[in-house]
């Protein structure tokens, strides 16, 4: 009988349009923040996304007219390494050691290349595309390296057309064995070197740490090793273009690549235009929650003379407030549900989505979108009864 | 549960009963539990503002009321239902019916809210009145007097102390009215509840302890 009385004038009509501006409100909001996340999950996250959201910067010292020649001038010392912990957005540093040993790399067959080849190794944690089999152990006559992704390049584009070399396919190169002298005169030993796998961040040739660590202590030449320190490192950054870090670099006259800063810039354009996005969504679940709410004062505006008569009867506004609530909230948080449901199909298509880039996203929404989601639905929830309980309370 | 009344003027009489006293106006009274009031009224001085000041649906006057020394202007809403649905029950002389709802409905919305009269003993009463065939007709089709007589039965569909009566047998025939006396008689005796009854002529409708020239 109440429900007769007092949801009478509720015209479905009316009632699926405050709903629809409400679902379409919160779905935005979810939306908009689950994007937030997802961006920061790129960048930032846990998940196989390194590249995307930290800058990693290969340093040197710089050389000058007046440290040229000069022995040590451009080794970086413990000192600096400890001061580049602490620089403004750096978040980690790798030292890029060097072989101290002659190497030299010979390729049989149709490919009659032969030449010195310098070797480098980072700590594993700053290799972007880690190979399973990046494992090397004395004794072991294989040894796995990393070229990087650009002399593939510079040899299928630039040398292989001018010397009427065959091109090769990453995978074509890794089936290729390459021999490796390492070390001088008797002691010299020979490796079979098998490339597995290509670098976009390092532009030189990895061979695992232990390697090189063997290498220097067994074929390199005398004094090299103890008194040279690494002459390059490798930072990774949270945001190069941050002025304190670019002022850091500045002052202590390191050389770096710049075209990482132009990423980093870019980044922070997408991240205010996701604050903007989400500033917008903030405003339509404004308007969402709105009309809802004037569907609710509209719906008691109409019930107005039953509303009356019933407090006359003796029905306290409590009692009929919390009738109209036990109606009204349900609905709220159907329409709460099913933009959630929304938001997690989203998340689903999304991350199968970015998969196929070789990025990775979980599947389900991060805790900030369940915050916003129990957020707002706990302020719906309260500008519902607040505006029932008022609306009652007039009468 | 006692009622009085201290130098209550509703704001609408001021001019007219600022200065003199009436039976009910601008004086102190107060009645016990128990007690048959009738109040007798010619047109236009306060008859149904009096029945709306002791229900606490006006607050537009001065003075105090009192419903067992409580002033009823400093009652909130959420206490004045539980004076509404307790204590004391009213007849309006408009009936105030739900119109979209049927006869029994309106009974019904009453007797569900403090749940102490039983389906049998409302349908019971409502056919003692006459309304055996009209239960499931809806409000604004019902005439005055069929409307007058659910409204009574609504009336009894709850405890009380007091029963606030404004013309309550206007729209009704002799014979109707008489039943529904009969009806008010038995329910006020069971609880052992007071009556107000305010008209405008002199009538023996019920065994009044003291009658108030308003």
């Amino acid at each position: 009988m109440l429900k007769t009385l007092l949801m009478r004038s509720q015209h479905k009509s009316r009632l699926w349009a405050a709903l629809l501006a409400l679902c379409i409100g919160t779905t935005l909001l979810l939306l908009s923040v689950l994007i937030w996340w997802n961006f920061r999950e790129l960048l930032y996250g846990k998940n196989q996304n390194d590249t995307l959201g930290s800058t990693f910067l290969i340093i040197g010292k710089r050389v000058t007219e007046q440290n040229m020649g000069v022995a040590n001038a451009t080794v970086f010392q413990q000192a600096d390494i400890d001061s580049l912990k602490q620089a403004p957005q750096v978040q980690d540093v790798g030292v890029i050691a060097s072989n101290h040993f002659p190497v030299y790399a010979m390729m049989g067959g149709k490919l009659p290349l032969a030449t010195d080849l310098p070797l480098e190794c980072v700590p594993d944690k700053f290799i972007d595309n880690m190979p399973d089999d990046w494992k090397w152990e004395p004794g072991s006559r294989t040894l796995p390296i990393i070229i990087s992704s650009q002399f593939l390049d510079i040899y299928n584009y630039v040398f292989a057309p001018s010397q009427g070399l065959p091109q090769l396919s990453e995978s074509s190169v890794k089936s290729i064995a390459l021999n490796l002298k390492v070390g001088e005169g008797d002691s010299a030993e020979i490796f079979s070197a098998h490339v597995v796998g290509f670098s976009d961040r390092i532009g030189s040739v990895l061979a695992p740490q232990s390697f090189i660590d063997y290498g220097n202590k067994v074929h390199g030449k005398p004094g090299a090793t103890a008194t040279a320190g690494p002459s390059q490192l490798i930072l990774k950054t949270k945001d190069p273009s941050d002025t304190k870090f670019a002022d850091y670099i500045q002052r202590h006259d390191y050389a770096t690549n710049s075209q990482n800063l132009r990423w980093s810039k870019i980044r922070a354009i997408v991240e205010v235009v996701t604050s903007a996005t989400g500033i917008l969504a903030l405003l339509l679940m404004g308007i969402g929650t709105l009309v809802f709410i004037l569907f609710i004062e509209l719906t008691i505006a109409h019930a107005q003379h039953s509303l009356t008569l019933l407090l006359q009867v003796g029905y306290s506004p409590h009692y009929l407030s919390r009738f109209m609530i036990q109606r009204f909230l349900p609905l709220v948080f159907g329409t709460v549900a099913f933009s959630m449901i929304i938001t997690i199909i989203a998340q689903v298509v999304t991350a199968s989505v970015v998969k196929s880039q070789g990025l990775v996203l979980p599947l389900v929404p991060g805790w900030p979108v369940w915050a916003a989601l129990f957020t707002s639905t706990a302020i719906l929830a309260v500008l519902v009864t607040q505006s029932i309980s008022g609306a009652i309370k007039k009468r | 549960m006692k009622l009085s009344l201290q130098g209550v003027i509703p704001v609408p009489l001021r001019e007219k009963v600022s200065v003199a006293k009436s039976g009910m106006w601008n004086t102190s009274v107060s009645f016990d539990k128990g007690e048959y009031i009738f109040v007798q009224a010619p047109s236009g001085t306060g008859k149904t503002t009096l029945i709306h000041i002791l229900y606490g649906l006006r607050n537009d006057y001065t003075g105090e009321v009192k419903w067992q020394d409580k002033a009823l202007a400093a009652t909130d809403n959420e206490a004045l239902a539980s004076l509404r649905t307790k204590s004391v029950s009213v007849i309006f002389q408009d009936m105030r019916l739900f119109p979209e709802l049927t006869a029994w409905e309106n009974v019904d919305i009453k007797r569900r809210l403090t749940n102490t009269v039983t389906e049998a003993q409302a349908n019971e009463w409502l056919d003692r009145l006459g309304l055996q065939t009209k239960k499931n007709s809806i409000g604004s089709t019902l005439s005055y007097g069929e409307q007058q007589r659910v409204a009574i039965v609504r009336a009894l569909m709850q405890p009380f102390e007091w029963l606030l009566m404004d013309e309550p047998f206007s729209h009704l025939d002799h014979a109707n009215a008489k039943k529904a006396i009969g009806l008010i008689l038995e329910v006020v005796k069971k609880h052992n509840a007071g009556i107000l009854l305010a008209d405008l002529d002199e009538n023996n409708y019920f065994p009044y302890t003291q009658t108030i020239i308003l």
